[in-house]
């Protein structure tokens, strides 16, 4: 019993990061209709940043912070010098409907090899922010660490300031007006690109939040957050890729059943799971688990 | 009348190119020095990915950042089929071939019913993870991966033909018989079928198109033609590791279909001519520029990513789609 509970816990600290990645995700998609697959480049850009600021200050508080800006800014920029032209250009054509993924796959790749001509290709490792040995209580140690508390802690914090933003604020009215109908947004004096590039900075900041979160467990290399992209793709998936509360529920379920596989069965499974929970969901409810009542767009 | 004969011309045309070309091929090969050679053997295993990525993405619609990971299981297939089977070389390529389709029509059974975002993300994550799954299981040779030998040229070719005129050869005529193939197979109905279903699935599915069958097939032939370039591409290096199918080669090959216009079959041998020639031109610009270490191992890729993103932006529908608009406007 003790050790199922533990795996949940493990899972939870694991889905939490996906959650994020996921939330980065989706906010892209809800605004932008794509999948913006260069943001695993971005949280790994913001997450350099975060380094480079750690090794100077010693300090993991002032890096989180500078890392987050980063992210948002990163995601601002590409959004108004990128997305923006080829919304403008790629409406027809045989390939217009997948020329933006091709676009941020460009991205993904571009960041990449510009990270790895700054920092180059050598697996570097931040201090941890608190221990990673586990809580003790009594004569048992959990695996459970203050660390992964505060991996949960901070994307609550997150997910909660998020939700506050979408729902008790005018910002939030207008993100949801944009991603629901944009030309009626639009006619309701919503300026719409703007909503669109602050929707591109949330998503920065969010997978900057998870690069800087899930480093410290890990290692950091210029394409150490990729496996970490698919995740949230998944989580995403799962959650219907329209939702907020989808992403975040999606990472969970997705982080504890890792968890259990890899505690339970094989160690050695973790990306044929993910795959296999990918196909499943899209096969048998492509709406996702949570999205239910909206049908898919292409 | 017309159609009979526009048909047949265009056959006709194909049955006399075809080996135009690959005559022209054998002289130049015998010309030019060995790594001249081993880059020509390199554009036809490029030619062989990218027509894979045209026939699906341009033609069907479809998108696939995964072909890096099919090329893998082609050539995991064609070395295991060695190694444990010990398969004459060319039943190897039958045995990719085939492997990758099987693996691509499972996948496209699954994909035949997703759409854009859906379909990139399920092949992005079969790039990201299926090359490391060869770590976790002993028999696919780890992170040393396993030895593919195509063996030596044979003896009646003379003493002087080499091992890298040899790969040429093979991957060369491989190409060539693709390309053909590729060319009828868009000229018959299931290329019109594609085209069909790409420009509107609605409207092809009254037209009696069966839509999931014709997206499966297409999805089958592409991964098929990627299991055959990923068991050329080992061939080149002797080897079948996980390190050979970056994610990067999946980039690399959609890169080059997309500078190849990716509607267009002959277009592929300009994409393959310049994904081999980015790492020539990074290299003559690191030697001329200096830079360290860091900066020139990450060239290719900036060089490859910057190609895209103007390409993607520039001319999305492929360069042929901007001659046509000025062939137009100077009417």
């Amino acid at each position: 019993m003790g050790r199922l509970l533990n795996t949940i816990l493990i899972g939870v600290s694991g889905g939490s990061i996906y959650s994020l990645m996921a939330l980065a995700l989706v906010l892209v998609w809800r605004s932008t209709r794509v999948v913006n697959f260069a943001q695993a480049g971005q949280a790994i850009l913001s997450t350099y940043i975060g380094y480079v600021v750690i090794t100077h200050t010693n300090n993991y508080w002032i890096a989180f912070p500078v890392a987050l800006l980063a992210g948002a800014l990163a995601g601002a920029l590409i959004d108004i010098l990128m997305v923006r032209t080829l919304m403008k250009r790629a409406h027809s054509g045989p390939v217009a409907g997948i020329a933006p993924v091709i676009a941020t796959l460009g991205l993904l790749g571009l960041i990449r090899a510009v990270v790895g001509m700054i920092w180059g290709g050598d697996l570097r490792q931040f201090k941890l922010p608190v221990s990673n040995h586990g809580f003790t209580f009594g004569h048992n140690t959990i695996p459970f660490a203050p660390i992964n508390l505060l991996i949960v802690m901070t994307t609550v914090v997150v997910m909660l300031i998020f939700s506050l933003i979408f729902q008790r604020t005018n910002l939030g009215l207008s993100l949801r007006a944009s991603a629901y109908q944009p030309e009626i947004a639009r006619l309701a004096g919503i300026r719409v690109d703007l909503t669109r590039t602050i929707g591109w900075a949330f998503a920065g900041a969010a997978g900057a939040v998870a690069g800087m979160l899930v480093t410290p467990t890990n290692y950091l290399s210029p394409n150490s957050l990729d496996l970490l992209l698919v995740s949230g793709f998944v989580a995403a998936v799962i959650g219907g890729l329209e939702s907020l509360v989808g992403a975040a529920v999606g990472g969970l379920i997705l982080g504890i059943s890792l968890a259990l596989v890899l505690e339970y069965i094989s160690s050695s499974l973790a990306f044929p799971v993910a795959f296999v929970v990918l196909i499943a969901v899209l096969l048998f409810k492509p709406s996702g688990l949570i999205g239910a009542k909206r049908t898919r767009h292409a | 009348m017309r159609n009979l004969f526009g048909h047949s011309s265009r056959r006709l045309k194909a049955a006399i190119a075809f080996p135009v070309i690959g005559v022209v091929l054998f002289i130049i090969s015998n010309r030019v020095d060995e790594l001249r050679v081993y880059q020509g053997a390199n554009v036809a295993v490029y030619v062989v990915a990218i027509i894979s990525i045209i026939l699906l993405t341009g033609y069907s619609g479809q998108i696939s950042l995964g072909h890096g990971a099919l090329m893998a299981v082609g050539a995991y297939a064609a070395v295991l089929s060695q190694v444990y089977w010990h398969l004459p070389i060319i039943l190897t390529f039958v045995v990719a071939v085939l492997a990758a389709a099987g693996f691509g029509a499972i996948l496209g059974t699954a994909a035949g019913r997703l759409t854009g975002p859906y379909l990139a993300g399920t092949t992005l994550a079969l790039a990201v993870g299926l090359p490391s799954l060869a770590n976790q299981f002993g028999f696919l040779g780890g992170e040393q991966g396993l030895n593919y030998d195509v063996g030596l040229p044979p003896t009646w070719l003379g003493a002087d033909f080499t091992q890298y005129k040899w790969f040429f050869w093979i991957s060369a005529l491989a190409a060539l018989m693709v390309t053909w193939l590729s060319f009828n197979l868009l000229g018959s109905h299931y290329g019109r079928n594609w085209r069909a279903l790409r420009s509107n699935p609605t409207a092809a599915a009254l037209m009696g198109i069966h839509v999931g069958r014709s997206k499966v097939l297409a999805f089958t032939v592409s991964s098929g033609l990627a299991g055959l370039s990923g068991a050329l591409l080992a061939m080149t290096i002797s080897l079948v590791t996980p390190s050979a199918f970056p994610t990067s080669l999946s980039f690399s090959i959609v890169t080059g279909a997309v500078l190849a216009g990716v509607t267009l079959l002959t277009g592929s041998i300009v994409g393959a001519v310049v994904l081999v020639a980015i790492p020539e031109i990074t290299g003559a610009l690191a030697t001329h520029l200096g830079g360290s270490e860091k900066v020139t191992s990450n060239l290719p890729g900036l060089l490859t990513s910057v190609l895209l993103i103007v390409a993607v932006l520039l001319f999305p529908n492929g360069p042929q789609a901007i001659m046509k608009r000025t062939r137009k406007s100077s009417h």
